[in-house]
């Protein structure tokens, strides 16, 4: 399983008038691409922080006051906004808690919901040429270092034609995106206009006819193979024919006959545009039209892998073998360096110093990471803004800490002198800014440490890789690229995708409704209108933020079908947050129960459910009833502490009958259950009491298995 | 509370509708709440559910129906006489049979005359109940009297009395004896009253001016709902949610009901808090012997609440039933598919439960029969026509 999202060690604290309050205390998790997290916890846990740092939209007052969260090779807490604008949206989306703030009330829904995908169109083409030509560039140089200066003209020569290849491709795509559009429009067009019909409401036979002729004439594409060019003829001839006398049976009808060949173009399979460019390169003029769609794809794919493909790929599992190869030597070397650094940053070094040696060291980290590799290393890409981040950090707040205490002592002395004359103060002392500097040093070392230990499993897993495949993954990363810049998502294009997605939703009357400002929906619906339109950008890890709370049982069954659905499809990475464990159990794959600040206790939805070991967690699960309950509910007594004096030990232990001296006293650390399975409670220490799992949760899980087996048996008995 | 009382309605809802505009967003709804029970009103949003209970007290003027309290009519509609009235014009005009020109002016006038007392009813019943408190004043005074035989020390006293009585009776309002518990405890407490004032200013309304006995009793309803003395004097934003929502019961409860609405009083709430407000509901409910309405979406806290169920859907009661046997034997298809999409604490049943989908159209078909409410076990009412009457009668036999 690949990690997606890493979270390490992550605390955030928010500067209030009465203090600074711990919102996040050390949280680290890993998101695994496909599966759902969900993060449960009582309001004020935290999980809203930790959910909204990934986002990066944390309040003003919120200090960041340590640790990582790594995407795609980038350190989220530590990139430019510019940078986190891109991503925020795009590849990470959020569904928010309440829809009625997180829409825009002057907007019609249509406009909020293909917005993104119009906008974020525009940039993911262009971004999309500008890696496709770097890629490729690099990749032709690691060629040529690969096999030796005397194949440069030949590897030149396979590059331009792979490039060629790709343009003549995307042009060829553009144009059959172009009708493709068309048809959409147009079918669209008939769709509304068969509706009006139904509807009894006014329309225009001669309009309709105009503009679908009009569209079905310019539709024409050499690659609308099997046929269609002359059914569009066709059709367009005999909706030319309807004049306003004719019935409306009949032109519903003719109009109907159109739409389901326009439905069929657009269900067709798609052409394979690179090996179709080949096959015209090579073969100019043939004519292709007659041939059925997949004939086609399947002889020019033939004809390209035979005479470009095999070979091309050759050279890229060279050039991928080189360059890692090339970078494996380097990492080696680097390795001493990096430890030097590591003795240098954990004893005293001046800003100066420690800034110019990081200089020299980051040209050197830099030179060694791999560039051919897909799956960019985190710790290695983000090195630059890390260390001089933490170098300047520190020293920022050496500087500024004793001025923020002494300021402090100041003001806190006056306030008392005030009041000891029996003043009346209205003030308060603003709370003091300061940091942890051992924590801060630590850090500067702990970047160097990261990356070496990075470096070593790298080192470690070399042998392992499959070069083959990941020649074959370049090539595919090449082609979509090459695909995205030409994909332009006109207006009607991102309607209908639009409609289809308030469809998917669950909206009734989406060409209606597309029209309607969201004063016009209930809670429920625009809450699905909110998760169409964090859906629309097609995200890699979507965060829900109590995405149902706000909606009844039947609907909130639907979304969180929906949700799963979507992941399946899409394989999407969901951080799911919630309070309600029945939600919780439907959706997760991984459960973080979260408590003032910090995991207590962490494991797949089985682990958690069947096996709970924190008493916070007895505690959650046995509060609510379920359909079975019938005694008095186990209510966890008073309140979560604040957050602004967090307890020294466990933050629990004031609401926790199983309390003991030590947890007032002492964090409890993470005890290992499982590999999958872990609790912070002092409980599972060795020389703890054994305390039973509280008698209403055992009944509870034996209540479950027995339904599971009664289940078991009756599907065994229909089998 | 014993059985007999159990069986005495204390709320009768009798084909309530309440249209607004051209919505119907409760049409035709019956039920009967008997005293000390706890009926859950379940149903999707836009059901109507909370219509129906804000209806009852009165928040809205019902379209039709009444609704009966303690044998009171305290709500009345108009719309079936209005009907009535209209159709009887209608043949009015089309008919030339002397006769039944003359039944039908007959029937005008009769539903006239309805017209008048139900608006009296749902204009006055609060001022006839306080008239009969009055009255009841009045008559205990004059025996009073009677009995000091001119003793005049006695009689000051009687006079002083029967001078505070007087006024709490004369503004005693009859629905005052149902109280309502709302969803947001943080919207529905006035953030510039203390405490004290917003669980009192019932009492005060009420003309109660002994400012010590007002105190006494705000600290003893602040005890019974789990809160100090001390937090009588502080402002509802000192307050967590749980204890806010502490202080909306505490403001119901102070009026002495007989009867609370309590809409969606815990999903607002953390879920810790929420059991603790359960339990808390769940306490009063025995030790005040008080009736509950109690509006929720939630179904396994309905299920853990309440002793009978009904299930609303588009404004009409779809389904009802004692809780159990709710819960053992849905027969129409909202409340299965309601059922199915409860999302329960178990990630095995979780994975592979099947939601049952609704589709009014596609499930009945009504166009000849028209469905009504009948019941097919005792206290177990569905909608339904002829045919699924026997269709349920039949799944209902099979299951046992």
């Amino acid at each position: 399983m690949d990690k997606i999202l890493e979270v390490k060690k992550l605390k955030i604290a928010f500067r209030t008038n009465s203090g600074a309050l711990k919102a996040v205390r050390d949280v680290s998790f890993d998101l695994e691409r496909g599966r759902t997290l969900a993060i449960v916890g009582e309001s004020g846990s935290g999980k809203s922080v930790t959910s909204r740092a990934i986002m990066g939209i944390l309040a003003g007052n919120a200090i960041v006051e340590g640790g990582e969260i790594f995407y795609d090779g980038k350190d989220l807490m530590r990139i430019s906004e510019e940078e986190m604008h891109r991503l925020r949206g795009d590849k990470i989306s959020m569904i928010f808690q309440d829809p009625l703030s997180s829409l825009n009330p002057i907007v019609k829904i249509g406009k909020q919901i293909t917005e993104a995908m119009l906008l974020k169109n525009k940039t993911s083409r262009r971004e999309a040429r500008r890696e496709f030509k770097t890629i490729l560039e690099s990749l032709n140089e690691n060629m040529i270092l690969a096999l030796g200066n005397g194949e440069k003209s030949r590897i030149d020569a396979m590059t331009k034609t792979f490039d060629k290849l790709c343009i003549k491709g995307t042009q060829l795509e553009n144009d059959y995106n172009n009708a493709e559009a068309k048809a959409q429009e147009i079918s669209s067009l008939i769709a509304d206009f068969l509706f009006r019909v139904e509807k009894k409401a006014g329309v225009s036979v001669a309009n309709m006819r105009s503009e679908a002729v009009r569209g079905l004439r310019r539709m024409r594409n050499p690659l609308l193979t099997g046929a269609f060019n002359a059914k569009l003829d066709e059709h367009a001839d005999e909706i030319n024919r309807l004049t306003k006398n004719t019935e409306m049976l009949k032109v519903s009808k003719v109009f109907e006959a159109c739409r389901n060949t326009l439905e069929a173009i657009l269900s067709q399979t798609r052409p394979d545009f690179v090996a179709i460019g080949y096959y015209l390169m090579k073969k100019p003029g043939t004519n292709v039209e007659q041939m059925k769609i997949e004939e086609l794809n399947r002889a020019a794919a033939e004809q390209l892998e035979n005479e470009f493909m095999t070979e091309f790929s050759r050279c890229t599992v060279k050039a991928l073998e080189y360059s890692a190869n090339r970078s494996l030597e380097k990492k080696k070397a680097i390795l001493p360096v990096l430890e030097e650094a590591k003795a240098f940053y954990e004893a005293e070094f001046s800003k100066k110093d420690g800034l110019s040696y990081a200089k020299k060291l980051i040209k050197k980290v830099e030179d060694s990471i791999d560039r051919m590799e897909l799956v960019k290393d985190s710790a290695a890409y983000t090195f630059r803004t890390s260390i001089t981040n933490s170098i300047e950090k520190y020293y920022k707040f050496l500087r500024s800490n004793p001025k923020e205490e002494a300021r402090f002592a100041r003001q806190t002395a006056k306030r008392k002198r005030l009041v000891d004359k029996g003043k009346h103060v209205t003030w308060k002392v603003v709370p003091k800014n300061v940091y942890d500097l051992e924590e801060l040093r630590d850090g500067v070392a702990l970047v160097v440490v990261r990356l070496i230990e990075r470096y070593e499993a790298y080192i470690k897993s070399f042998s392992a890789i499959d070069f083959n495949h990941r020649a074959k993954e370049m090539v595919d990363l090449l082609r979509d690229k090459a695909s995205q810049v030409v994909y332009r998502v006109t207006k009607t294009m991102a309607k209908e995708k639009a409609i289809k997605l308030m469809e998917e939703v669950g909206i009734h009357e989406p060409r209606i409704r597309y029209y309607q400002y969201p004063f016009e929906f209930s809670g429920g619906m625009r809450q699905r209108i909110v998760i169409a339109i964090a859906l629309a950008a097609n995200p890699d890890i979507l965060i829900c933020d109590e995405p149902t709370t706000a909606l009844d049982v039947t609907i909130q069954a639907q979304i969180l079908e929906l949700i799963q659905d979507l992941k399946k499809k899409r394989n999407l990475s969901v951080i799911f947050i919630t309070h309600d464990l029945g939600v919780v159990a439907n959706i997760a794959d991984d459960i973080a129960v979260m408590y003032a600040g910090k995991i207590v206790e962490y494991g797949t939805a089985e682990d958690i459910f069947y096996d709970p070991r924190h008493p916070y967690t007895w505690a959650l699960l046995s509060s609510m009833p379920d359909l079975d309950t019938k005694e008095k509910l186990d209510a966890i007594p008073g309140t979560p502490p604040n957050m602004v004096y967090p307890p020294v030990g466990d933050a629990f232990a004031d609401r926790n009958k199983y309390a003991m001296k030590i947890d007032f006293e002492q964090q409890p650390p993470m005890f290992d259950i499982s590999s999958t399975h872990r609790a912070a409670t002092w409980l599972l220490h060795p020389s703890a009491p054994k305390v039973e799992t509280p008698k209403g949760i055992t009944d509870r899980i034996a209540r479950m298995n027995a339904k599971m087996e009664a289940r078991n048996e009756n599907g065994g008995a229909q089998a | 509370m014993t059985n007999e009382n159990r069986q005495e309605v204390l709320l009768k809802v009798d084909h309530l509708s309440q249209y607004f505009k051209s919505n119907k967003a409760v049409d035709d709804v019956s039920f009967d709440i008997k005293r000390g029970e706890v009926f859950g009103l379940v149903g999707e949003s836009g059901c109507g559910k909370t219509t129906t209970g804000r209806s009852i007290i009165r928040i809205y003027d019902i379209t039709g129906g009444s609704i009966y309290f303690n044998g009171h009519r305290i709500c009345a509609g108009l719309l079936e006489y209005e009907n009535a009235i209209r159709e009887a014009r209608k043949e009015l005009k089309e008919t030339s049979d002397p006769e039944r020109k003359g039944q039908l002016k007959k029937l005008i006038d009769m539903n006239r005359a309805e017209i008048k007392r139900a608006k009296h009813d749902h204009k006055y019943s609060d001022r006839d109940y306080a008239d009969e408190l009055v009255k009841k004043v009045k008559a205990k005074y004059e025996e009073d009297v009677k009995k000091a035989n001119g003793d005049s020390e006695k009689l000051s006293k009687l006079n002083k009395n029967y001078r505070d009585d007087l006024r709490v009776a004369r503004k005693t309002r009859l629905i005052t004896k149902i109280q309502m518990i709302f969803q947001d405890p943080v919207a529905s407490l006035n953030p510039r009253m203390t405490v004290q004032e917003i669980i009192s200013e019932g009492l005060v309304i009420n003309g109660i001016k002994d400012k010590e006995y007002i105190q006494e009793k705000v600290y003893e309803i602040l005890e019974l709902v789990g809160l100090t003395r001390d937090h009588a004097g502080r402002y509802p934003h000192e307050f967590s949610g749980g204890q806010k929502q502490r202080i909306g019961i505490a403001r119901s409860v102070i009026m002495k009901p007989d009867m609370i609405i309590a809409d969606e009083p815990v999903s607002a709430l953390d879920v810790s808090i929420q059991a603790q407000v359960i339990n808390l509901l769940n306490e009063l409910r025995e030790s005040l012997g008080l009736t509950i309405l109690f509006i929720a979406h939630d179904l396994s806290v309905v299920k853990y609440f309440s002793d009978r169920i009904g299930v609303m859907y588009y404004g009409k009661m779809v389904e009802l039933a004692s809780s159990d046997e709710l819960f053992k034997h849905p027969l129409h298809p909202y409340t299965k598919s309601l059922l199915s999409s409860i999302p329960l604490p178990d990630p095995r049943s979780e994975r592979v439960r099947v939601r049952e989908k609704y589709n009014p159209l596609q499930a009945h078909d009504y166009t000849v029969n028209k469905p009504s409410m009948r019941e097919i076990l005792p206290g177990h009412f569905v909608m339904c026509n002829d045919e699924e009457f026997k269709a349920y009668q039949k799944e209902i036999k099979e299951a046992e």
